[in-house]
């Protein structure tokens, strides 16, 4: 019985230690008020979100933060149980998609947050309309914001003879078709000339450049059944059916950046927060954040993180003012800084970068023009409700089980069950 | 078959196998822009440690580890215990209600346990196990896997020993301590060493049962690598690396008690 | 199967109970209770943060006009009847294969078992990664060797294909270890006995040994179909359920209809479902391998 006895011994030392490690805890629980703060991590933006805040909880000695990091994918599921059990966390970060999915729960904070009415001025209003509620009461307060962008391996273009910098200023959907088939023919390793990342919020970015949008104007109803939707859906048929783009990822698993990073795609569709990625992890090639090219207008679509606390929650003016003292102007330029985001702060346009600059500069200048109804379309419930479905539709006719009016009018119908 | 052709088919097979493991380990000595590089290349151009230490930082593993190895360990006692004790009720009594107990059993095993996630969460709430290491040692423990295991191992002891050990004069606990169980040992080994490694690789019930960072566990940490946009390889694939050893420590350590037992003969699986 | 009349006292109540009395316990507080509260929900329709209305058997006739519903269910068939003969075939070959004593047996039946030991994650995203159409090795090695690339991922069949074949990969070395134990079993002079008898090696091993080793195949089939049916993380970290619908199970679309569309009542509807097919399946198999119900 050697093997039992060894068990015992591991588990009695496991129980000591844990024994241990448990008594230190209990002690220090006595006097503190503990914030429970749910996160997800993109790089680390636990961390520096601790590090940020670490003057206001040194000024505040009995108030903690107890920092649980929770994959993306788990995210809301976790959100969802703890609020359904009674127990949601203090202070959360939030995607907009999370904010238009658990608005119900969120705290409302007119008349509650210090600061709100400065807040609301001050940052992006395509942000804080991504922060409100179907009633217009802010819910959340924006932390970075997202733009959705192209990156582009400058190497190859310059190879080619473009000067993309120039190109790029004022090019539309065709010259920037011949731009990439350019790029692609005349650069051996390049196979092809755009990875496009394999998510619906990304491909609405040429939805809106050709013109269109999801709803109507008052959010209530679907209004994709039109010719710009089918532009913009066959414009991305086209772009796989020609060899531009991949079929393995639409269509497959394989990643868009690694592709880009492999140097197998001129220019990649993604977002304002592969700049920090990249800037780690490129050094075969020149790349550059560049500016998108138009069809009917030059959008991007705004995306972006928030910060909020639940109703219900057991430390509600603690959380408040955590929240209120994070998003000034300081702390909110350094947490930005520091995990490599833009601000949503409109005040925060300049933040002093260790690196790639010029690639925010680009990046914000692509949200200047996006229009609002961007953030509108995406905090509807109900289209986020059929994000996985329009994801599915648009694969179904890019595969050619269906035609892209098939899926144009799927998506309009299964949309209409949910949008009210 | 003759030794050497099996040796030979043993080590052919064994590479099959191996190779995306290979793939895994070796990659974790790559530095993080090497993985996707095209064309792949399968040994790393500047070997580094990098990874190792980098994962690190990403959180108190030691604790972790510690929280994770308690788990474990109890878990897999507790499962062990109770699960050849209702093996063996199963299998070797006659009572009425044994084969409803029995399949409604397994018919569990079939609803997906993010199905009934929200309930357990309440319940759990209720009783005040949220957020304790018990709460993820306690509720899983009970898996009818275990049972079913037993079980059908147990049907094949001989009834003849039992009959003999109760004339005798032994009490039901008696015969369970120094007789059933002791023929169990291989069974009790297999069970000993899924216990170990679903608690080790446990996911789900971490995730529903916890939400403060102190008692997170191993996995519960590792899944943060797999973020929104993009997966930490490096710091995953290294810590993916320093997890498995336990488990194959424990594997290699168990099974051969379940060599040793089969030697006594004439037991039936 | 008759059952035989045992001497003995094997008739009991109170003992047998009390053995399984700590299972029971658990079992019944953590599982079977929130199991019926859960598929209970089949009857309302619940939006997790909302307050349950009850609805009857909507959720139900809805099911049974939904595409998707029948859509996920053909793909999930199509799965686990692939998976679970290969599963089979595959972990009883390899416990032929390294049931026997030979010196450093230990060390290929620890290899083979790493696999099992592997987070599905970890094994969904390695796989996702060598059978990549562009960037993967496995069609890179294709490629150089002078043949053409596989669309591993990027087509309907091979898609489903793939993922049978990385699920083998993945569980196979786990019934391989119940197979070894079942093997080992046997005692050695069945072996002689039966060469004795003149029995080449195909009489003895299905008149012999595929016989005695009923109840672990019993187990094993078992256990692989229900999980075959359950199969969500790998799936999910693999193809996403795609390319398009092509490898969107059951469980994909109980998770998506629960937590994207926010229905639990449906969600619990479907999975009453799942259940009563997969418990349908189960009993055939206890039949088929005619399942001891009673100690023997």
């Amino acid at each position: 019985m050697k093997r039992k006895g060894l068990l015992v011994v591991v588990f009695l030392l496991c129980t000591a230690a844990l024994a241990l490690a448990g008594g230190k805890q209990e002690a220090a629980a006595e006097e503190e008020i503990v914030l429970s703060a749910l996160w997800f991590d993109d790089a680390d933006e636990s961390s520096v979100f601790l590090a940020t805040m670490k003057d206001y909880l040194s000024a505040n000695p009995n108030i903690a933060i107890d920092m649980q990091v929770i994959p993306w994918q788990d995210f809301e599921k976790k959100l969802k149980l703890m609020i359904a059990g009674g127990n949601p966390p203090d202070v959360a970060r939030l995607t907009n998609n999370h904010v238009a999915m658990l608005f119900e729960s969120l705290l409302e904070l007119d008349g509650k947050l210090d600061k709100l009415d400065e807040f609301k001025k001050v940052y992006f209003s395509g942000s804080m309309a991504l922060a409100t509620n179907p009633d217009g009461n802010t819910v959340a307060i924006p932390t970075e914001a997202t733009a959705n962008g192209m990156l582009g391996n400058v190497t190859y273009l310059e190879n080619v003879g473009v000067d993309i910098g120039t190109v790029s200023k004022s090019w539309d959907w065709d010259e920037w078709v011949n731009v990439m088939n350019k790029a692609k023919d005349g650069n051996q390793k390049a196979q092809f000339g755009l990875s496009y990342d394999f998510s619906p919020h990304r491909w609405s970015t040429l939805l809106f450049q050709a013109g269109g949008r999801f709803l109507n104007e008052s959010g209530t109803a679907m209004a994709f059944d039109n010719n710009k939707s089918l532009d913009a859906l066959n414009f991305f048929k086209m772009l796989h059916d020609e060899g531009i783009c991949p079929k393995s990822v639409w269509m497959g698993s394989e990643q868009a950046q690694e592709m880009f990073k492999a140097g197998l795609a001129v220019f990649h569709i993604g977002g304002s927060w592969w700049i920090n990625a990249y800037a780690k992890d490129i050094q075969d090639f020149d790349w550059a954040a560049i500016t998108m090219a138009k069809r009917e207008i030059r959008s991007s679509v705004f995306g972006g993180k928030f910060i909020a606390t639940f109703k219900g929650g057991k430390h509600e003016e603690e959380a408040l003012r955590v929240m209120s003292v994070f998003s000034d102007q300081k702390h909110n330029a350094q947490y930005c800084r520091d995990t490599f985001n833009l601000s949503a702060r409109s005040d925060n346009s300049d933040i002093d970068y260790p690196a790639r600059k010029a690639d925010f500069v680009t990046m914000a200048d692509e949200l200047s023009v996006t229009p609002a109804y961007t953030a509108e379309d995406w905090k509807s419930p109900g289209l986020n409700k059929i994000y996985s479905y329009i994801r599915e539709q648009i694969v179904e006719g890019l595969l050619g089980n269906q035609t892209m009016e098939q899926t144009m009018k799927n998506i309009q119908q299964e949309g209409n069950k949910y949008v009210k | 078959m003759n030794r050497i052709s099996r040796y030979i088919v043993l080590i052919i097979v064994a590479y099959l196998i191996i190779f995306p493991l290979l793939w895994i380990v070796v990659s974790s000595f790559k530095p993080q822009r090497e993985l996707f590089i095209y064309p792949p290349k399968l040994l790393p151009m500047r070997p580094t440690i990098q990874n190792y230490i980098e994962s690190l930082k990403y959180g108190d593993w030691l604790l972790y580890f510690r929280n994770t190895c308690f788990v474990a360990v109890v878990r897999t006692v507790l499962m062990v215990v109770i699960n050849t004790m209702a093996g063996y009720a199963l299998s070797k009594f006659i009572f009425r209600g044994r084969d409803a107990i029995f399949y409604s059993m397994i018919a569990t095993l079939m609803i997906p346990l993010q199905v009934i996630m929200v309930p357990i969460f309440l319940l759990l709430k209720s009783l005040g196990m949220l957020n304790t290491l018990w709460g993820i040692i306690i509720p899983p423990s009970a898996t009818p896997t275990g049972v079913f295991l037993t079980r059908q191992y147990m049907l094949s002891i001989p009834n003849s020993m039992i009959e003999a050990a109760r004339i005798d004069g032994g009490g039901e606990w008696f015969i369970f301590r120094r007789i059933i169980f002791p023929l169990s040992q291989p069974i009790v080994a297999t069970v000993g060493i899924f216990s170990f490694m679903w608690s080790w690789n446990d996911f789900l019930w971490p995730f529903i049962v916890i939400s403060t960072s102190k008692l997170n566990t191993l996995q519960l940490a590792l899944a943060n690598f797999v973020g929104q946009y993009q997966i930490n390889w490096g710091s995953l694939l290294a810590m993916t690396v320093i997890t498995m050893i336990p488990m194959i420590v424990v594997f290699i350590l168990f099974q051969r008690s379940f060599i040793r037992g089969m030697t006594a003969g004439g037991v039936k699986f | 199967m008759r059952k035989k009349k045992l001497k003995g006292n094997f008739n009991q109540t109170l003992a047998p109970l009390l053995f399984l009395s700590p299972n029971i316990i658990i079992f019944g507080l953590f599982i079977v209770v929130p199991a019926i509260l859960g598929l209970r929900m089949s009857l309302y329709q619940w939006s997790i943060l909302g307050e349950p209305v009850f609805i009857g058997l909507k959720n139900f006739t809805e099911l049974f006009g939904d595409s998707m519903f029948w859509l996920t269910l053909k793909n999930t068939l199509i799965y686990v009847f692939l998976a679970v003969p290969l599963l089979l075939v595959v972990s009883l070959l390899l416990g032929l294969l390294t049931a026997h004593r030979l010196p450093g047996i230990g060390i290929f039946r620890a290899l083979y078992y790493v696999p099992a030991m592997l987070s599905l994650i970890i094994v969904g995203i390695s796989w996702r990664w060598i059978l990549g159409e562009e960037m993967g090795i496995l069609n890179y090695l294709l490629k150089a060797a002078g043949g053409m690339p596989v669309h591993w991922l990027t087509t309907d069949t091979m898609a489903k294909l793939s993922l049978v074949l990385v699920t083998v990969w993945a569980t196979a070395g786990f019934y391989m270890v119940m197979f070894i134990a079942g093997l080992q079993a046997i005692p050695d002079d069945l072996y002689a006995a039966a060469s004795i008898d003149g029995a080449n090696k195909w009489q003895t091993f299905f008149r012999i040994i595929l016989p005695l080793l009923r109840p672990t195949v019993l187990v094993v089939l078992v256990l692989s179909t229900i999980n075959a049916f359950k199969a969500f993380e790998l799936i999910f970290v693999m193809t996403g359920g795609g390319p398009g619908y092509a490898t969107k199970f059951q469980v994909q679309n109980i998770y998506l209809v629960a937590f994207e569309q926010d229905r639990m009542g449906y969600a619990a509807a479907n999975s009453i479902i799942l259940l009563a097919i997969i418990g349908l399946l189960t009993m055939i198999q206890f039949r088929m391998t005619r399942g001891e119900l009673a100690g023997e």
